[in-house]
Formats: structure tokens, C-alpha cells, sequence
């Protein structure tokens, strides 16, 4: 009795197993061509690059021009999350909306939440920017569905939250390729702060980024630091110094003499150009371990 | 009793969803619109039509004190193998049933008819009775996802019926789950008055 069950679960197991390894490539492949062809739905492009596995895409025309990015969100809806496929153009607009169906992860309820994938609801995305993707009852631009407020609201939210945070991350992203133009992937090791820059699995350098208080308000910086702890870059995210002195540390002249060793001050800009140079080197102190 | 009896015996007379009262979980759950109703009818039929076979086959070396277990092994064997299958091969009909395959697992109109007639009978009838149980609760699926979608949406198969004034504005609730209650409740009585009861 016991030797049957156990003979029927080892049967069992060993054909899954079998069903299992001859289908998983193929699995594999043709998820890699849903995915292909959502992401084609939504932007004109030849060629996409992923930045981050199955969430935010790169997209290249034929000439290799960056034309736009392309990210998943999975907002959570009436049923649960909403899983969606959004295109943005280089200026940060829409250039389309793909949403699940139902039989891909969709569970908004049929005829009511589920109505979200009408185009008459989904074309009024296209060309908005993130502050125009609001319900109009919630001071946007976008008509939500009759009965379907929930659903309608967790896409508008959940597609101008993936915006924003996706356009930041490109633009953090292209600063990072600047100062490792051959690195091919970063990692964080310290979720929003610190990166590794890899080429195949050699490591060339970190990125960091770092806050200081300037004449004004917080600068952040971002700083690439080589192998050899050589500073290979440093650009300003944000600041608010005085127009035309403090802001002076934006130039790319006094940006780039970090490269080669410590910078003099700007004269004009001297609280804010200080405060940047020693910030600089107070960070590179922190994060020197991690290079070496 | 003849093949033929055997065959339609499931359809109408011993309909499991509106006779025998079981599956009743996915008949409520996944019969909003036709192609769900329909769908998800149609991969249950498969599943069943497969474990009745092979139950049949082992019908005598299955030990009678393991055999729900044994049942449950093959069932689910049959069901994560269709699902592995139809990811790779058809993902169209994949992405279209996606939610429904796996939930056939625990649907017990399966496990009832390997409990109940596969492991005392021949394989042909067997497959004639998972045939004919699978066609009758998809029949019933269908109904019931005809009816809903249209009262609760104005749709038929995503096609407007009853003119665009209605679909404005449907009978919502009968896409919800009170609708499926309601439908369930209304086509067992019409059962219950038309259909005479197989005397035992």
C-alpha cells in the first residue's frame, strides 16, 4: 500500500520532471517574446535594452539613438495588482499604455474594473506627462469609468509614480554610463546610494551619491570612483545656489577638475564650491573600502 | 446501461454542477462571460478525460486505502502538465485561460468521477463518462456565463446585444457574485421542473 503511493508520487514526479525540462526553454523564450512584443506596443523602437530585469527598458531606434524608455508597473487595483506597460518618450511623455488582459494577470472584475483595457479609457494616455495623469475628479486630465473609480485611480496613480521614479533612474543611470563608459551593469550594494560598476564580473569602480548642505539648500552630488580611487566623475543631481555664483558649481570645467586631483575653489561661489570639495573627499574617505 | 447513456447521462440527467451539486466553486467563480464559462469548461473536460482514462487503466493495482491520494497525484500530474504544455506550445490559449488551468486542481466534479466511476470501470466507459460529465459542466458554464454577461454587461462573446443603450448602463450586480447565485439558483429549478430524477 505504502510502496503503491510511493511508486505513483515517484511516476508522478519523474514525468513533471520530464514535462518540465523539455518545456521550461520554450517557457522561457516565448515569455521573453510576450514581453518583446508588449514593449513594442507601447513605443516605436528597434532595439530595447534592459536597465532592470523585467521592469524598465531602454529603447533604441535602428540608428541606436535613445528614443525613450519603456517600464512595468503593477499598481494595486480593485482585485490586485494591475500589471501595465507604459512607453515615455525622451521629454517624459506617454507614447502608450499596454494593460494586462484578463487572462495575463488582469483581475479587475469583468464589465466593471475590467473595462480598463477599453481603448477609449487607455488613448487618453498618450502625450500626457506625469502631472497630467490624474482623474479628473482628482485634478488631472484623465476621464475615469463610470462604477470603476478604483481601478481607474490605480492606473493613473500607478503609471505617474512609474514616471517619476523611472525618469530619475534613467537620468541617474546615464550619469553612471558617463563615468564608466565601459561598464556594462551596476549594482547597488546600498539600495539608492551606493553601485558597483561591473564589466562582464571584473569590477571597475563604485558610483555614490552624497548630500551637502550649500550656501543655500542641500547639494546632491553623485561621484564615480575608480578602482585605483581615482575620481573618474562627479555631477550635481540637485541644488539650489545663488544664480550665477553659487550655481557656478554646475560648470562642467569645475566639475571636471575633480579628475585630476583636489579643485580650487570658484571665486564668487566660495561657500558653495568648498562645500561640494569637501564633501567630495569627506565621501570618497567613506567609500574607499568598498574599492579596495 | 449503453455507451450512449453512459455518454449523455452527464449533459442534462446527472448535470454535476445543477444535479450533483459539486464543482460548484469554479462554476460561480468563472462564469461571468462565455469565454470564460467556456474555457475554463473545456480544460476541466481535458483533465477529466485524462485522469478517468488512466484510473481506469490502474483501476486494480490501486490499493483501496490510498486511493484518494493516488487520485489526487494523477489529477494533478495531469493539470501542472497541461499547464506546462500549453505555456510552451499555445501560449495564446494560454494567455486566454491562464487563470483557469491551474484552479482545475481543485475542482472535485474530477476527483468525484475517478472516486466514483473511472475506478470501477472499463476504459472506454470511462472516457465516455469524463467526456460526457466535461461537455455537461461546460454546457452549464456556458449557460450561465451567456446569461450573466449578457444581463450584466449587454454583451454576448464581447458583441453588443440589446442595443448600446442597455451596455451603458447593465444589470451589473449579474456579473458580480450575487448574479452567479442567482443563475445557479434559477437553472436548478428549471431543472428541478423539466428534468425527471433518475429513480435509484
Amino acid at each position: 500500500m505504502v510502496i503503491t503511493l510511493f511508486v505513483v508520487a515517484l511516476v508522478c514526479s519523474i514525468v513533471l520532471s520530464f514535462v518540465y525540462s523539455f518545456t521550461a526553454p520554450r517557457i522561457e523564450d516565448t515569455q521573453k517574446e510576450l514581453i518583446l512584443a508588449s514593449l513594442r506596443e507601447v513605443i516605436t523602437a528597434a532595439e530595447f535594452v534592459e536597465v532592470i530585469p523585467e521592469t524598465l527598458w531602454r529603447a533604441h531606434d535602428s540608428a541606436g539613438n535613445h528614443v525613450g524608455l519603456v517600464f512595468r508597473v503593477f499598481p494595486q487595483g480593485y482585485a490586485a495588482p494591475i500589471p501595465i506597460t507604459v512607453g515615455l518618450d525622451n521629454d517624459g511623455k506617454i507614447t502608450g499604455v499596454r494593460i494586462a488582459t484578463a487572462g495575463e494577470g488582469m483581475k479587475e472584475t469583468p464589465g466593471l474594473g475590467a473595462k480598463i483595457l477599453e481603448s477609449d479609457f487607455k488613448d487618453q494616455f498618450h502625450g500626457k506627462e506625469a502631472s497630467q495623469v490624474l482623474l479628473k475628479q482628482d485634478g488631472g486630465e484623465i476621464d475615469g469609468i463610470t462604477a470603476a473609480t478604483i481601478s481607474s485611480r490605480a492606473v493613473c496613480s500607478g503609471i505617474k509614480r512609474g514616471i517619476e521614479k523611472y525618469m530619475d533612474e534613467l537620468d541617474v543611470l546615464l550619469d553612471m554610463e558617463m563615468f564608466f563608459p565601459s561598464a556594462d551593469r551596476f549594482v547597488a550594494i546600498i539600495e539608492d546610494t551606493v553601485w558597483y560598476a561591473l564589466q562582464e564580473n571584473d569590477t571597475l569602480g563604485i558610483v555614490f551619491v552624497g548630500k551637502t548642505m550649500g550656501y543655500l539648500a542641500d547639494i546632491v552630488f553623485m561621484v564615480g570612483l575608480a578602482q585605483t580611487t581615482a575620481i573618474t566623475g562627479v555631477n550635481i543631481l540637485s541644488s539650489q545656489e545663488t544664480e550665477g555664483f553659487g550655481e557656478q558649481i554646475r560648470s562642467q570645467e569645475f566639475l571636471d577638475s575633480f579628475k585630476d586631483g583636489i579643485p580650487e575653489a570658484i571665486s564668487g561661489a566660495t561657500v558653495s564650491s568648498d562645500a561640494l570639495i569637501k564633501a567630495v573627499r569627506t565621501h570618497v574617505e567613506k567609500y574607499k573600502e568598498y574599492v579596495e | 446501461m449503453s455507451k450512449w447513456q453512459i455518454f449523455t447521462r452527464g449533459l442534462v440527467r446527472e448535470n454535476a454542477v445543477l444535479v450533483l451539486m459539486i464543482g460548484l466553486c469554479p462554476a460561480l467563480a468563472v462564469s461571468g462571460t462565455v469565454r470564460d464559462g467556456f474555457g475554463m469548461g473545456i480544460a476541466a473536460t481535458f483533465v477529466l478525460l485524462c485522469s478517468n482514462i488512466i484510473i481506469s487503466l490502474f483501476r486494480r493495482n490501486i490499493p483501496n486505502e490510498v486511493r484518494i491520494p493516488i487520485f489526487i497525484l494523477v489529477i494533478s500530474t495531469f493539470v501542472t502538465m497541461i499547464d506546462y504544455m500549453m505555456q510552451a506550445f499555445q501560449p495564446d490559449l494560454y494567455r486566454a485561460l491562464g487563470v483557469f488551468v491551474p484552479l482545475i486542481v481543485v475542482n472535485c466534479m474530477i476527483l468525484g468521477r475517478a472516486e466514483a466511476f473511472a475506478s470501477k470501470n472499463s476504459i472506454i466507459m470511462s472516457a465516455l463518462d469524463g467526456l460526457g460529465v466535461g461537455l455537461g459542466f461546460t454546457l452549464t458554464l456556458t449557460i450561465m456565463g451567456a446569461i450573466r454577461e449578457m444581463l450584466g454587461n449587454g454583451t454576448f462573446l464581447g458583441m453588443v446585444v440589446f442595443g448600446e443603450g442597455f451596455k451603458k448602463a447593465p444589470v451589473i450586480f449579474m456579473i458580480m457574485s450575487p448574479g452567479a447565485f442567482l443563475v445557479i439558483g434559477v437553472l436548478k429549478a428549471l431543472i428541478n421542473k423539466y428534468v425527471k430524477k433518475e429513480t435509484p
